[in-house]
């Protein structure tokens, strides 16, 4: 994967907007469809607010960073926060409530999971967390 | 960034109308849940949400839209919409708020269904 660029966003919701801006360029020039761009859009979002409000947990002195890198065939995505992080095994499984409504929360990393190919967490011991997300040219 | 919302509310006929345009989010959605809270939306039996085809919706707004569907639920109100793009339409179908929400692809169409 070769690095493509690098962002330092503020710990603020709003500031995904920046990674997503780029993220249209990035993926634009790659090749990817109009759709395709949507889905990486909304998952980059989703990670990008997990970080700001769970992993810096709205800590303005905090930043997020998203690293676009990339081969033939892929657009790697990671966004790093500087806090504890998600853990995977404490994210809400449960998407209805007894009523049949959709549960309120919680569909950040439900997104993500079903918008890009692959996405995994990565805790990085001192220094923070990445979310990693890869989206695959031809699917 | 955030805050780029702009949301009116109108009537047609008894059909109450909440039209949505810019960034639906968790800071948004509380203009959203104001206009819905006004009282001759609350009180309208059936409401109609118009969106803009361009408008941006991330997790924290389908909260705020799902609290609209439950609240409408609990006063017996048929909700539905339209305008979204195809993405966000994707989207609520993925997190079943179409359950509550159902999409229709035109105004005329929602309308019909709520007469």
């Amino acid at each position: 994967m070769e690095q493509l660029v690098e962002l330092s966003l503020p710990n603020i919701l709003g500031a995904e907007k920046e990674a997503i801006e780029k993220a249209v360029t990035v993926a634009e020039k790659m090749g990817f469809s109009k759709d395709r761009i949507e889905d990486l859009k909304t998952a980059l979002a989703e990670a990008c607010i997990n970080a700001i409000e769970h992993g810096n947990k709205f800590d303005q002195n905090k930043r997020v960073r998203v690293t676009f890198s990339a081969n033939n065939n892929s657009l790697q995505v990671i966004v790093h926060d500087e806090g504890d992080g998600i853990d995977p095994k404490k994210i809400p499984k449960k998407r209805v409530r007894e009523n049949g409504f959709p549960c309120r929360r919680g569909y950040g990393v439900f997104l993500i999971s079903n918008l890009v190919n692959e996405f995994y967490f990565e805790k990085i011991p001192g220094q923070g967390n990445n979310v990693k997300m890869l989206m695959h040219l031809n699917g | 960034m955030s805050k780029d919302i702009k949301v009116s509310t109108s009537h047609k006929g008894d059909i109450a109308v909440i039209s949505i345009q810019g960034d639906v989010t968790a800071v948004t959605g509380a203009v959203i849940g104001n206009a819905y809270g006004s009282a001759d939306i609350a009180s309208s039996s059936k409401l109609l949400l118009q969106f803009d085809k361009d408008c941006y919706i991330n997790s924290g707004g389908l909260a705020s839209l799902i609290d609209i569907a439950s609240e409408g639920r609990k006063k017996h109100q048929k909700i539905h919409a339209y305008g979204l793009s195809d993405h966000f339409q994707k989207i609520f179908h993925m997190v079943g708020l179409t359950r509550c929400i159902p999409i229709f692809p035109t105004e005329e169409a929602a309308m019909k269904d709520l007469k």
